[in-house]
C-alpha cells in the first residue's frame, strides 16, 4: 500500500514538472499554434543560466545572498535571460516566417532549436555539469511511513501550483487574459477588434519561456545535472502533456503534465521502466481515439 | 527553377572535387596518418571530445620520443556522431583518405558497420569504448582490434564479486536498454543463471530505467519495497549520479555496485560526496592507480594540458589504440595493414597507460584484470579492502 | 498577391500567352537530361571517391524518404512526425526475414514495403481523423513505440540496442550488389522508378484527391473526395516507400539497430520536405541532397556543424518558406495535368470538349417535372443544449429555384450542412429523387446528384482553377492507384473525359481564360463563380448555393441572376440561401422562411412581403 503512495506521489513530483515545462509551451502553442521545438532548449539555457549565476565568482551569489537568496536571484535571473532570449527568438526566427504558414514555421522552430542546444554545447561544452552543491538548499522531511520527500522539491511543487494559479488567473479572469484567449481562438477577429496582435505576442514570448527558465533553474537544483541536449526530452514531454490536456488551455496543460507524470510513476514503479514509453504512449493514443481534442479540450466545430 | 539544380549541383561537385583533392595531397606528406573515429557531436559528444583529446595526447608523447618508425604521427579526426549511418560515412571518409590505421569507435552498435567497412577495405582499426562480445565473436574481422574488455569479463567478475565478497542473495541489475548497458546486464544474468537455479541467489529486478531522464524516484520507491542486498547498476555515469543521488535522499542504502563507467570526475559532481561514499564501482585498473610509468606520463601531460583527468575511462582506451598501433607499426616497421595486424597479433612487450597491450588471435585485449574500487567517507576512490 | 491591383493584373493575364511554354520545356528537358547524364556518369568522375559515391547513396537513400513522406506531408498535408517507425520497419522485417529465414534480400524489397505499409495501415485507420497536432503527437508516439519496442528486444527478434548483423545484400543471381558504387546505381535506379511512379501518380485524379484534401478537407468531402479513403492511401503508399528505403538500407548497413530510427530521423525526413518544398519533386531531391551533405561537407568543423545546420534552417524558412524549389502549377499549363495527347493550342482543347457535350445539362436521370426532388422530414439539429434546426419540413421541386430566408441564426446554413451530409440531424429525415440519405457522407451525396457552394467561399487555393473544377467529376470516376501509377489507356480516357467536362463547366462560368491561374488570385467574385463551376462539374440534379450573391457588385448580382435562371432552363434544380430581397423576389419559385430553426412560411415570393410571421420574425413583434 504504501509503494503505491509512493509512486503516487512520485508521479505527482514528476508531473508538476512536466506542468511547469508544458505550461510555457502551452502559451506560445495557444497563440502560433506553433509546435515550438525551442522551448525545450530555452529551458535549457535557462538552466544554464542559472548555474552561471550561482557558480560565478566563486558562488559569490549563493555567500552574499544565503543559499534561498541565491535561489531566488539565479531563478529570477534567468527568467529574465531567457525572457528577452524568447523575444529575440520570435524576431529573429518566427515573426519573418508567421504569413508562410505553419510548416514552414515548425522547420524554424526546429532550426532554432538545434542551434540553441548546439549554441550551448559551444559556449558551456559537450560535458555534464552539475549545480555547485553549496547552493542547494539540503534538508528533507518524513512525509509518511519511511517515504522521505526533499524540502527543495516541496518548495518546487509549491512555487510550481502558485505560479500555475497566478497564470490560470491572469488568462481566466482578467480583461489581457480575455485578450490572450481571444487571439487564440481566432487572430482575424481578434485584431479587429484592436486587440494589437504584437503585444499579445510579446506578452507570450517573453512569460512562456521565462516560465521554462524557472522550470530549468528548479530542475537543475533538483537534479543537479544539466547538459546541452536536456530539454529535447523535456520539450517532447511538454508537447505530449499540452495534447493531452488539450490544445491551447492552461488547465489542460496542467492536467496533462501531472497525468503523464503519475502514468510514468506508476507503470515504470509497479510494471516495467524498459516499456514505459511505450505504454505512455498507447495510452495516450487511445485517449485521442476517444476524445480527439484532448481531455479537457472544447470540442470547436468548424464553422462550414 | 533548374537553374538553381544545376547550381547545386555544380556547387556539389565543386566541392567534392575540393575535398578529394585534399585527400589526394595529405597522404604524400612525411607523417603517419592515424584516423580517429570518435562522437564528437550527439549524445556521446562528450565521450567523443575526451577521446580526441587523449588520443591528441598520446601522440605528443609518441612525436616527442621521436615518433614511429622516424616520422611524427598526424592524427586525422572523423566524426561518427553516435550514429550508425554516420559511422558508415566517417569510415568511408577516412579510407578515402588512404589511411591504414584507425582508432574506432565508440558504442557497439556504431563500431560494427565502421569494422565491416575498415575490415573489407584492409584497414586497421581499434576499437576502444565498444565492448559488445559479438564484436569479436559472431565473426572473424582480421583487422579488427579493441583495448576495452568485453562485458562478460566484468559481468563474471562482477558475478563472483557479489556472490563471493558481498554474500548477496537478492541483487537488483538495472540497464538502460542500451547496447553496452544491456549487453553487461545480459552477461552478469548469464553468470548468475547456476546460482540462481541452485536457489543461492535471487535476481530481485531486471529492468531498465530511460536514459536522459531526470527523475527517477518511481523506480527507487520499487527497489525500497523489493529490498536487494546488492543493487548492479550497468550503464553510464550520469544516471548512475542521478540515481544514486535520489536514492541516497530518499532512504535507500542498498549496497550501489558500479559498472566500469561509472566513477568518473562527472559521476562524482554530479551526485555528491554524501550520495557516492561507500559505492563500490568495477573497473579495469584505472589510471590514478596504475603504478607504470606509462601511465604516470600520460596523466601528467594530460592534466598538464587540460588542468583535469580524462572524463572516463574509454577516452584512456583510445589513448591505449594509439600506443598499440603505434607499437606494432614499430614492430611491423611499416604501416602495412596487413603486417601491423600481424604485429598486434604476435607483439609480447607493447606497453601502455593501462598495462601490457596484448591481444587475442580474435582481437581482443589479453589479460584485463579487474578491481573493485569504493569511495571513501571523502569521496576518494581507493581499492576496495573487504568490510 | 493581389490580382485586381494593376501590377497583378497584366502578370496574370501574361500567363495565357503560352508561347514561351514550349521553349521553356525544352529547356528544362535539356537540364534533365544533363542532371541524368550526371547521376550515371558521377562514380566515374575523377575526384569521386568510395566515400563520395557513399556520400551519394545515402542521399539516395534521403530521397526515397523524402519521397515517401512527401507523399504523406507534401501531398495530403497530415503532420507525420514519425516516420522513422515505417523506415524501422522495413529494415527490421528485411533483417529478421533474412537472418532468421535466408529470405533473399531482392524478394524483401515488396515484402518490406508491403508491411511497413500494412502496419500503418493498422495502426492509422484508428486515428486518421484527428487533426493537425493530434495527429502529429499520435506519429511522434508510434515512432518511440516502434523504436522502443525493437530496443526491447521481444521474442528475441529485433536483438535489441545491439541491432541484428548479418544482413545479407541483394543478389540479383549473376552478380550481387556490393560494392558502393553497384549499391549506387541500385538505390538510383530504384528512385528513378519510384519518381515516375510518382509523377503518374501525382498527375491522376488520386493525385488531386490529395490535393484537395491538404487544401480544405471539407470542401474536398463536399466535392466528392472520399478523405478518409485518400488519407489512408496516402499514408499506406508512402510508409511502403519508407519500407522500401529501409530494405536498402539494412542490405547496404548489414546491420540494423534502433539508433538509426529516432525521433531526429523523423525530423530530419521532415525538414527535408520542407526544405525542397511540399509536394514538389525535384525540390525533394535537393532537400535531401543539402541535408545529407551539408553536414558532410562541415565534418571537418565537427563541434560546430550542427549550430551552422539549425542556423541555415531558420534563414532557409524566412527566405524561402515555401521551400526552395516549390512546384508551380499555373507555369504548366494544361499539359501539366499529365493527360497524353492534348492539343497544343488549350483553345481547341475547349472546342473540343465542347463539341463533344455541346449542351451543358443535369445528371442523366431527369425527373419529371415538378416532382419533388429534395425533401426534408422532420430535421432536428442539436449543438449542446441549442436547437439549431427545429423538426424542418423542406421541399424543392424538380426545374424550380426554391429559396430559403431568414434572418442571421435562424439555422438555414446547419441545414443545409444536414442536407448535404457534414452534419448528421439527431432525427428526421433527408430523402432525395425519394432515397434515404440522411447518414450518408458528404462524397457519397455529391455522388448522388446534390453539389453545392458553401457560404464562406471554399476552393482548393494553391491549385489552378481548372484543377479545382477538375474535382467536380471526381465522384462519378473509378479508377484508382494502380491505373494512375501507369497511366493505362483505360485512365487516360477517363482523365480527358474529367478535364472535358472541367473545361466546359470552367467555359460556361466565363473563367477558361483563368483556367491556369491558382483560384486564389482570382478577385472576390471571380471565386464565388469558380466555386459554381466546381459544383456543376459533378453534373448534379441538385444545386445548393449558400448566399450566392453575398460580396458581388450590382452588375455581377444582375449576372448571377441570369446565369442561374440560364442553369434551370438547362435542367437543373437549385435550392439557395439569400438575404438579397432582389435575388429572392427576382428568381425564386417558391421561398420558405426560417427563423430560430422553426419553419415559420412557405409561399411564393410575392406573397411572402405581407406574410406577418415572416415580418415579425424580421422587425421584431409590434408590442
Amino acid at each position: 500500500m504504501q509503494v503505491l503512495l509512493e509512486q503516487l506521489v512520485n508521479g505527482l513530483t514528476i508531473g508538476t514538472f512536466y506542468a511547469l515545462v508544458a505550461m510555457g509551451y502551452s502559451m506560445v502553442y495557444g497563440i502560433m499554434k506553433l509546435i515550438n521545438f525551442a522551448h525545450g532548449d530555452l529551458f535549457t539555457l535557462g538552466s544554464y543560466l542559472g548555474y552561471t549565476l550561482l557558480v560565478i565568482g566563486g558562488g559569490w551569489v549563493t555567500t552574499t545572498f544565503g543559499v534561498w537568496g541565491g535561489v531566488v536571484v539565479a531563478v529570477l535571473g534567468a527568467m529574465l535571460g531567457i525572457g528577452i532570449a524568447g523575444l529575440l527568438l520570435e524576431r529573429v526566427a518566427y515573426a519573418p516566417v508567421y504569413k508562410a504558414g505553419r510548416l514552414p514555421l515548425v522547420v524554424s522552430a526546429l532550426g532554432a532549436s538545434i542551434f540553441i542546444s548546439n549554441g550551448i554545447m559551444a559556449v558551456w561544452g559537450p560535458r555534464f555539469q552539475a549545480y555547485p552543491a553549496t547552493s542547494i538548499p539540503s534538508g528533507s522531511i518524513l512525509l509518511f511511513g519511511d517515504f522521505r520527500i526533499t524540502i527543495l522539491k516541496l518548495v518546487t511543487i509549491l512555487v510550481a501550483f502558485a505560479l500555475m494559479a497566478l497564470i490560470y488567473f491572469i488568462v481566466e479572469k482578467t480583461l489581457f487574459g480575455a485578450a490572450v484567449r481571444a487571439m487564440a481562438l481566432d487572430r482575424e477577429t481578434a485584431t479587429l477588434m484592436g486587440i494589437d496582435f504584437r503585444k499579445i505576442i510579446l506578452f507570450v514570448f517573453f512569460v512562456g519561456p521565462a516560465l521554462g527558465a524557472l522550470a530549468g533553474v528548479f530542475a537543475g537544483l533538483n537534479y543537479t545535472r544539466i547538459i546541452f541536449n536536456l530539454g529535447w526530452s523535456y520539450g517532447l514531454k511538454a508537447f505530449t502533456a499540452v495534447i493531452l490536456g488539450g490544445i491551447g488551455n492552461i488547465p489542460g496543460a496542467m492536467l496533462g503534465g501531472i497525468m503523464l507524470g503519475l502514468m510514468e510513476a506508476l507503470f515504470e514503479g509497479l510494471v516495467s521502466g524498459a516499456w514505459k514509453n511505450v505504454f505512455v504512449f498507447i495510452i495516450l493514443i487511445i485517449i485521442l481515439i476517444v476524445r480527439p481534442t484532448g481531455l479537457i479540450g472544447e470540442k470547436i466545430a468548424e464553422k462550414v | 527553377m533548374n537553374r538553381r539544380v544545376f547550381a547545386m549541383v555544380t556547387l556539389v561537385v565543386t566541392l567534392s572535387a575540393l575535398f578529394a583533392g585534399c585527400a589526394g595531397q595529405g597522404a604524400q606528406t612525411e607523417t603517419i596518418k592515424i584516423g580517429l573515429q570518435a562522437p564528437l557531436t550527439g549524445d556521446y559528444a562528450a565521450e567523443g571530445q575526451w577521446a580526441k583529446q587523449s588520443v591528441e595526447v598520446a601522440a605528443e608523447l609518441i612525436n616527442a620520443r621521436g615518433g614511429v618508425l622516424g616520422k611524427q604521427i598526424e592524427i586525422v579526426v572523423a566524426d561518427d556522431a553516435s550514429n550508425p549511418k554516420d559511422s558508415a560515412l566517417a569510415a568511408q571518409k577516412l579510407i578515402a583518405q588512404g589511411l591504414q590505421e584507425v582508432i574506432a569507435s565508440y558504442g557497439s552498435s556504431v563500431t560494427a558497420p565502421a569494422a565491416d567497412l575498415y575490415d573489407a577495405n584492409k584497414v586497421v582499426s581499434v576499437g576502444y569504448g565498444c565492448t559488445a562480445v559479438r564484436l569479436t565473436m559472431d565473426k572473424q574481422r582480421p583487422y579488427f582490434f579493441r583495448t576495452a574488455g568485453r562485458d562478460d569479463t566484468q559481468s563474471e567478475f562482477f558475478v563472483k564479486f557479489a556472490t563471493e565478497v558481498l554474500n548477496a542473495k537478492r541483487i537488483a541489475i538495472m540497464h538502460d536498454n542500451q547496447d553496452y548497458g544491456k549487453g553487461v546486464a545480459d552477461d552478469a544474468m548469464r553468470f548468475l543463471q547456476p546460482y540462481i537455479d541452485s536457489g543461492q541467489v535471487e535476481v530481485v529486478y531486471f529492468d531498465a530505467i530511460t536514459p536522459g531522464e531526470s527523475d527517477y524516484s518511481a523506480v527507487i520507491s520499487q527497489l525500497k519495497e523489493l529490498k536487494p542486498d546488492v543493487w548492479f547498476f550497468t550503464a553510464y555515469y550520469a544516471e548512475a549520479a542521478l540515481l544514486l543521488k535520489q536514492a541516497r535522499e530518499a532512504g535507500l542504502t542498498t549496497i550501489f555496485v558500479g559498472n566500469n563507467s561509472v566513477p568518473t570526475p562527472e559521476f562524482e559532481k554530479i551526485a555528491g560526496v554524501d550520495a557516492i561514499k561507500g559505492s563500490i564501482h568495477l573497473n579495469e585498473p584505472m589510471p590514478q592507480f596504475l603504478d607504470f610509468p606509462e601511465s604516470h606520463e600520460f596523466l601528467n601531460a594530460y592534466r598538464a594540458k587540460y588542468n583535469e583527468l580524462p572524463g572516463s575511462i574509454w577516452a584512456v582506451y583510445a589513448a591505449d589504440a594509439l600506443n598499440a598501433l603505434a607499437a606494432a607499426i614499430e614492430k611491423a616497421g611499416s604501416t602495412d595493414p596487413d603486417q601491423v595486424a600481424n604485429a598486434m597479433r604476435t607483439m609480447t612487450d607493447a606497453r601502455g597507460i593501462t598495462g601490457p597491450l596484448l591481444f587475442t588471435e580474435r582481437g581482443d585485449r589479453k589479460d584485463i584484470p579487474y578491481y573493485a574500487y569504493i569511495y571513501n567517507d571523502q569521496g576518494v576512490l581507493e581499492l576496495y579492502s573487504g568490510q | 498577391m493581389n490580382p485586381l491591383t494593376p501590377k497583378g493584373l497584366p502578370r496574370l493575364l501574361k500567363f495565357q500567352g503560352r508561347q514561351e511554354a514550349p521553349a521553356k520545356g525544352r529547356k528544362s528537358r535539356g537540364l534533365l537530361a544533363l542532371l541524368i547524364a550526371l547521376l550515371i556518369a558521377y562514380p566515374f568522375l575523377p575526384f569521386v571517391n568510395s566515400y563520395w559515391i557513399d556520400v551519394a547513396f545515402f542521399v539516395g537513400i534521403y530521397v526515397l524518404l523524402g519521397l515517401s513522406l512527401n507523399i504523406i506531408l507534401g501531398e495530403v498535408g497530415l503532420f507525420n512526425l514519425g516516420h522513422a517507425a515505417f523506415y524501422a520497419i522495413g529494415a527490421y522485417t528485411t533483417a529478421i526475414l533474412y537472418t532468421q529465414f535466408q529470405v533473399p534480400i531482392l524478394l524483401l524489397l515488396p515484402l518490406s514495403a508491403l508491411i511497413a505499409g500494412g502496419f500503418a495501415y493498422l495502426v492509422t485507420s484508428p486515428i486518421i481523423h484527428l487533426r493537425g497536432d493530434y495527429l502529429c503527437i499520435v506519429t511522434i508516439g508510434i515512432g518511440e513505440i516502434v523504436r522502443i519496442t525493437a530496443l526491447n528486444n521481444p521474442f528475441d527478434l529485433t536483438k535489441g540496442a545491439n541491432g541484428i548483423t548479418g544482413v545479407g545484400n541483394p543478389d540479383f543471381g549473376l552478380f550481387a550488389i556490393q560494392s558502393p558504387t553497384q549499391f549506387y546505381y541500385y538505390i538510383w535506379v530504384i528512385i528513378a522508378l519510384v519518381i515516375i511512379g510518382l509523377i503518374n501518380l501525382q498527375k491522376s485524379r488520386v493525385g488531386r484527391a490529395w490535393n484537395y484534401i491538404r487544401e480544405d478537407e471539407i470542401a474536398a468531402e463536399a466535392s466528392g473526395i472520399n478523405v478518409r479513403h485518400y488519407k489512408l492511401l496516402a499514408f499506406v503508399i508512402g510508409t511502403a516507400l519508407a519500407g522500401v528505403a529501409g530494405n536498402i538500407y539494412g542490405s547496404k548497413m548489414m546491420i540494423v539497430s534502433p539508433s538509426n530510427f529516432t525521433f531526429m530521423e523523423s525530423c530530419l525526413i521532415f525538414v527535408i520536405v520542407l526544405l525542397g518544398g511540399l509536394g514538389s519533386i525535384p525540390g525533394n531531391l535537393l532537400g535531401a541532397t543539402i541535408i545529407v551533405v551539408f553536414p558532410e561537407i562541415f565534418r571537418q568543423f565537427a563541434s560546430y556543424r550542427l549550430l551552422f545546420f539549425g542556423a541555415a534552417l531558420v534563414a532557409m524558412m524566412v527566405f524561402r518558406p515555401g521551400g526552395i524549389l516549390p512546384r508551380k502549377r499555373e507555369r504548366a499549363g494544361l499539359r501539366g495535368l499529365g493527360i497524353s495527347r492534348l492539343p497544343a493550342d488549350e483553345d481547341a482543347f475547349l472546342q473540343e470538349a465542347l463539341r463533344a457535350a455541346p449542351v451543358a445539362s443535369a445528371g442523366a436521370v431527369q425527373p419529371a417535372e415538378n416532382a419533388i426532388v429534395l425533401e426534408t422530414q422532420q430535421i432536428t439539429m442539436q449543438f449542446g443544449g441549442l436547437v439549431a434546426v427545429n423538426q424542418f419540413d423542406l421541399k424543392v421541386r424538380k426545374g424550380q429555384i426554391t429559396a430559403l430566408i431568414g434572418p442571421n441564426g435562424a439555422g438555414k446554413t446547419t441545414l443545409f450542412n444536414v442536407i448535404t451530409g457534414i452534419y448528421h440531424p439527431h432525427s428526421g429525415k433527408v430523402l432525395f429523387m425519394g432515397e434515404d440519405i440522411t447518414r450518408l457522407k458528404p462524397h457519397r451525396i455529391i455522388a448522388k446528384g446534390i453539389a453545392r457552394t458553401f457560404q464562406n467561399i471554399r476552393l482548393f487555393p494553391s491549385l489552378t482553377c481548372i484543377e479545382n473544377v477538375m474535382s467536380g467529376p471526381h465522384c462519378h470516376a473509378h479508377h484508382g492507384v494502380w491505373p494512375a501509377l501507369f497511366h493505362f489507356a483505360g485512365q487516360q480516357k477517363e482523365e480527358r473525359t474529367i478535364l472535358e467536362a472541367a473545361a466546359r463547366r470552367l467555359h460556361q462560368v466565363g473563367l477558361w481564360d483563368y483556367r491556369n491561374e491558382l483560384a486564389r488570385n482570382l478577385p472576390y467574385g471571380k471565386q464565388k463563380m469558380l466555386e459554381i463551376a466546381r459544383a456543376l462539374a459533378s453534373d448534379p440534379q441538385l444545386l445548393i448555393l449558400d448566399e450566392p450573391s453575398s460580396g458581388l457588385n450590382d452588375k455581377e448580382t444582375e449576372e448571377l441572376m441570369e446565369f442561374l435562371t440560364r442553369l434551370v432552363h438547362e435542367g437543373f434544380t437549385i435550392l439557395l440561401i439569400e438575404h438579397d430581397m432582389n435575388v429572392v423576389m427576382g428568381i425564386s419559385d417558391r421561398v420558405t422562411v426560417m427563423d430560430m430553426g422553426y419553419k415559420i412560411a412557405e409561399d411564393l415570393p410575392q406573397n411572402i412581403y405581407n406574410n406577418p410571421k415572416v415580418i415579425e420574425a424580421y422587425l421584431g413583434k409590434e408590442e
